[in-house]
């Protein structure tokens, strides 16, 4: 179905004719197989739709009136800007994509210790030019390749930094949206023409419409620019590195440690973290390299410090006692990185620590103690540029067993969990056999600590069918799993309501049936007005869950 | 390998788009964050090596034909390397570069070559170089009255290799080269008239038979030869003769000019006696550091272990541009009095193309002058007074930026110093 010539030339007009294509190369090259990412975002075995056309805005003005355009036609829209997860590729078939890569500017405000940026700004640049001017940026536990725009508008933003500069979504100032109607709202200070530098009024604030804890998944208009508050850095105007691709190091001052910590049991764990919180002690924390898999991870630790190492190290590095028993002592481990302001600061951080682990028998990993690992550690957990050997394996990963709730719950149940892992592990081969244990989750899932939050990667090959049906056979039977264990629900399938398993979005029909008669039906039928009224035309995708209020099922 | 053979990487792509930066560790502004000329000049998703993962998929698929706009796509690939790098930060078992030429080769393989490419063939067939307008019996005037020794008859201690760039439209730097090796003591070869184009370009544009036609015939040359080396002042012969003539079978050891003189510096047979009082900024050649790196035999499969992580058995070699050549052309700028060496933020294995690569020059002349025009940019940034290099394609590219910088060939600054 190719777009009316008049919409096409009218996309022409508004972006210029190099900046908006449908030659299939562009169509066909703006579709997220789902099996190539994270598939909690998406559906197994299908692409998304093809786009009806590409375009690539670089102004708010051109977005509204592409969005304008769009609600004057009834054709569907997507924005989006690093193109990773499958939340933002189009969802039917009369949809067009907006890639957001031109909408790249952005400015620090030391004084105000802000940044505004647009959508393709990216972690890394912000931080890199916050770094100049004494800052840093929260980066999320999905990478400094992300759009900080994206997290901290449409979708989650918890990560290592969390514990001490919040989530991206706590840090939302001023924002600027592009209501999937076409109107412009500007949120928070900027709302009141005073500025970008408050999320919250002065006085008044449509903050709370844009987002809660979970973003609107890019369904109900664009957002073009925000701001997003900025934290200390105490460290060199630019990330210091050394060493050679891939085991690049940052060589920091002595006022930043790097630490893993390794708990004699899963309560020690919990103990430890709430002391941890209680103390504000950390400025990252992240049980990170566990995703590797805990009977993998000190061997693979190594082939990923080492330039010259590779996976087909792996089975000799496995069978090196020394390796084993370093595997041994990281069991249960998290990594941390403790940063003085001052000397005294630092001291008294250092002093902290070592009483906590004291407290509940834990140490600190040897292993993990030599300048090089230190210095990785450091390298990893501040940048977040190494954030996709989550797919080292063989290039798909997945994220199940996924909960958020108090320190105590998870320890309780987490080598339930990991049993459970374990005997699909042992039982088949759809997935990497890492030892069942492949929890990975940021300290807490709040700022200044409070709940925790895991996932366990399940690495997968998303070129071969047998492994990607068999891994969909595990993440269909985890959520059922959870929900007699009292967990609730899984993360790993939480977006089954989000994209049909074709690619493509609900019907309204099909999201009545999916939330009637749920806990949830009485959110829904209050997103389906909010959606009426932003959104009369249903131009986004189905991200953004509704039920209608008048839908009975017997009235089929 | 055909395209189809890609299938399985081309489903492996994490879709993570860590191929359109550099490594993320390096990044130190915005400004000069990306790394693939042909995305960040055309931005659409195609162009970038994720974009070409799925539009080969496509192919494989056939969904897609490689003509029209799918091969401008394709053909825009500076074959830089670039992505490559970027990949390998968190991949062990996807090599993007080979299969953005493998997506070029599936051009050629359909028959739908340019009216460029089939110039640049036809001139390789009848005057042994890809220049247009250059003419075989012209190529080895530069070597006149040298005094080199001809490799076919005698035994030297360098067989020297110019490259169609020194042999015809820089015959002063190609003498100047042969005379610094002399100077120090160098026992310098040529082939006369038997020297020919090495086809790297034709390699990268995707034009595989032509180029190993090339390369046999130059490989049956070099095999002749009694020679310690083979050295070349041309990055891109350096990456053809070091990395894919080797694949072909040469055995003879490959140096680049800078690693000599290097070694001469080092060895106290090259001394300069000169001050050159100048700060430069150095910019790495794609073919003579990421890609510079030398060719390890093979012979292995695809394994999985642990039921699904992809590795292979047994061991394989690993490019990911460690090894290229950065510390000899440095090592050089520091051994000459009066000149300072500061440093764009993209060097190294993460350094941006000039533009030239490719063929690009020929197949994608917009591109090539933007990425140029980039390239300069940031060497501008450093506050140097001239960008120095290694290899005559990035002279030229980067020259013909017109950005008011000099740019100048490494070979002349030691020429200054002497």
């Amino acid at each position: 179905m190719a777009l009316d010539r008049a919409v096409y030339k009218r996309l022409q007009e508004i972006v210029g004719e190099r900046w908006v294509s449908e030659d299939p190369v562009h169509l066909e090259t703006y579709r997220c197989a789902s099996v190539q990412t994270a598939s909690h975002y998406g559906p197994y075995d299908n692409r998304t739709p093809v786009p009806q056309a590409v375009v690539l805005p670089s102004t708010t003005e051109e977005v509204q009136q592409i969005v304008r355009l769009c609600n004057e036609y009834k054709i569907g829209f997507k924005a989006s800007t690093t193109f990773w997860a499958a939340a933002g590729y189009v969802g039917d078939d009369n949809s067009i994509q907006l890639d957001m890569r031109r909408m790249n500017k952005w400015e620090i405000d030391p004084r105000n210790q802000i940044a505004v940026m647009e959508p393709y700004a990216i972690a890394a640049q912000i931080q890199a030019e916050a770094m100049k001017h004494g800052l840093t940026c929260a980066i999320t536990g999905a990478g400094c390749s992300t759009s900080i725009l994206a997290s901290t508008a449409g979708w989650n933003g918890g990560g290592p930094s969390t514990i001490s500069m919040g989530n991206n979504h706590d840090n939302l100032l001023g924002a600027e949206w592009v209501l999937a109607n076409g109107e412009i709202v500007r949120l928070g200070s900027l709302g009141s023409g005073s500025g970008w530098f408050s999320g919250e009024g002065p006085l008044f604030s449509a903050r709370a419409i844009l987002r809660g804890a979970q973003g609107m998944g890019g369904d109900m208009g664009v957002c073009t620019r925000i701001a997003t508050k900025l934290s200390p850095w105490p460290g060199p105007d630019h990330l210091p590195t050394y060493g050679d691709a891939p085991a690049y190091k940052a060589d920091l001052p002595d006022n930043f440690r790097a630490y893993t910590i390794c708990f004699p049991s899963w309560d020690a764990w919990a103990r430890g973290y709430t002391a941890f919180y209680d103390n504000e002690i950390i400025y990252l924390g992240h049980r990170q390299f566990n995703m590797f898999g805990r009977d993998l991870k000190a061997a693979m630790i190594k082939i990923i410090t080492n330039s010259e190492a590779q996976l087909a190290d792996l089975n000799t590095l496995l069978e090196d006692p020394e390796t084993q028993r370093q595997n041994a002592d990281m069991k249960i481990d998290t990594q941390i990185v403790i940063v003085g302001m001052t000397e005294r600061d630092l001291a008294w951080k250092e002093a902290a620590l070592d009483e906590i682990l004291a407290d509940v028998g834990a140490h600190k990993s040897e292993m993990m103690l030599t300048k090089e690992m230190v210095d990785y550690t450091l390298a990893y957990l501040i940048r977040m540029g190494h954030k996709n050997l989550n797919y080292v394996y063989a290039g798909s990963y997945e994220g199940n067993m996924a909960w958020s709730s108090n320190v105590f719950v998870d320890a309780e149940w987490m080598e339930t969990v990991v049993a459970l892992k374990k005997k699909w592990e042992d039982e088949h081969d759809y997935f990497a056999r890492v030892g069942g244990d492949s929890g990975l989750g940021s300290m807490t899932r709040a700022g200044g600590g409070g709940s925790t939050g895991f996932e366990f990667f399940i690495h997968y090959d998303g070129s071969d069918l047998h492994s990607v049906q068999g891994t969909r056979k595990y993440m269909d039977y985890t959520p059922i799993w959870m929900k007699e264990h009292g967990f609730g629900q899984d993360l790993g399938r939480v977006n089954d309501t989000a994209r049909r398993e074709d690619g493509y979005s609900y019907t309204q029909e099909e999201h009545n049936k999916l939330f009637y008669g749920t806990p949830a039906a009485h959110l829904m039928k209050y997103q389906w007005k909010m959606r009426e009224l932003m959104n009369p035309n249903h131009l986004g995708g189905t991200y953004y869950r509704t039920l209608d209020p008048d839908y009975r099922p017997d009235a089929e | 390998m055909a395209i189809k053979e890609y299938r399985d990487m081309q489903k492996r792509c994490s879709s993570c788009n860590f191929c359109k930066w550099i490594p993320f560790d390096k990044v130190k502004s915005a400004r000069f964050a990306e790394n693939c000329p042909a995305q960040a000049y055309y931005q659409y998703n195609g162009y970038s090596a994720r974009g070409r993962f799925q539009l080969g998929l496509c192919l494989v698929n056939d969904e897609l034909e490689p003509a029209g706009e799918t091969q401008k796509v394709i053909q825009s690939c500076l074959s830089c390397g670039a992505c490559d790098v970027a990949c390998k930060i968190c991949r062990y078992n996807l090599e993007p570069l080979e299969h953005n030429l493998e997506l070029k080769r599936e051009v050629v393989r359909a028959g739908n070559e340019t009216a460029v490419q089939k110039n640049m063939r036809a001139n390789l067939m009848s005057e042994h170089t890809m220049l247009a307008g250059k003419k075989k019996e012209d190529r080895d005037a530069w070597a006149e009255g040298l005094g080199l020794i001809d490799a076919r008859k005698e035994a030297c201690e360098a067989l020297f290799f110019p490259g169609c760039q020194y042999a015809y439209n820089r015959p002063e730097e190609a003498r100047k080269a042969v005379q610094v090796l002399q100077r120090a003591g160098v026992k310098v070869g040529y082939l006369f008239e038997d020297d020919a184009c090495c086809g790297g370009r034709m390699h990268q544009m995707g034009m595989q038979e032509d180029f190993e036609a090339a390369a046999k015939a130059n490989i049956r040359h070099f095999d002749a030869v009694s020679a310690d080396y083979i050295v070349t002042p041309c990055g891109d012969c350096y990456h053809a003769l070091k990395r894919r003539y080797a694949e072909q079978g040469l055995a003879k050891k490959v140096l680049h000019l800078t690693e000599v003189l290097a070694a001469l510096i080092e060895e106290g047979r090259l001394v300069f006696t000169k001050r050159v009082e100048k700060t430069v900024t150095y910019h790495d050649p794609c073919h003579l550091g990421r890609l510079g790196e030398g060719y390890e035999p093979w012979n292995g499969k695809e394994v999985k272990i642990r039921s699904q992580i992809v590795t292979w058995e047994p061991r394989r070699p690993r490019y990911n541009g460690i090894h290229g050549v950065y510390d000899a052309p440095r090592k050089i700028l520091e051994a000459i009095p009066g000149v300072t060496l500061v440093e764009m933020e993209r060097i190294r294995e993460y350094s941006f193309c000039c533009g030239a690569g490719g063929g690009c020059t020929e197949l994608d002349p917009e591109l090539s002058k933007w990425t140029a025009a980039e390239r300069m940019e940031e060497a501008k940034a450093t506050g140097a007074s001239a960008v120095v290099t290694a290899c005559p394609w990035c002279v030229s590219n980067l020259s013909a930026a017109e950005s008011g910088m000099e740019v100048t060939d490494i070979l002349t600054l030691v020429c200054e110093a002497l």
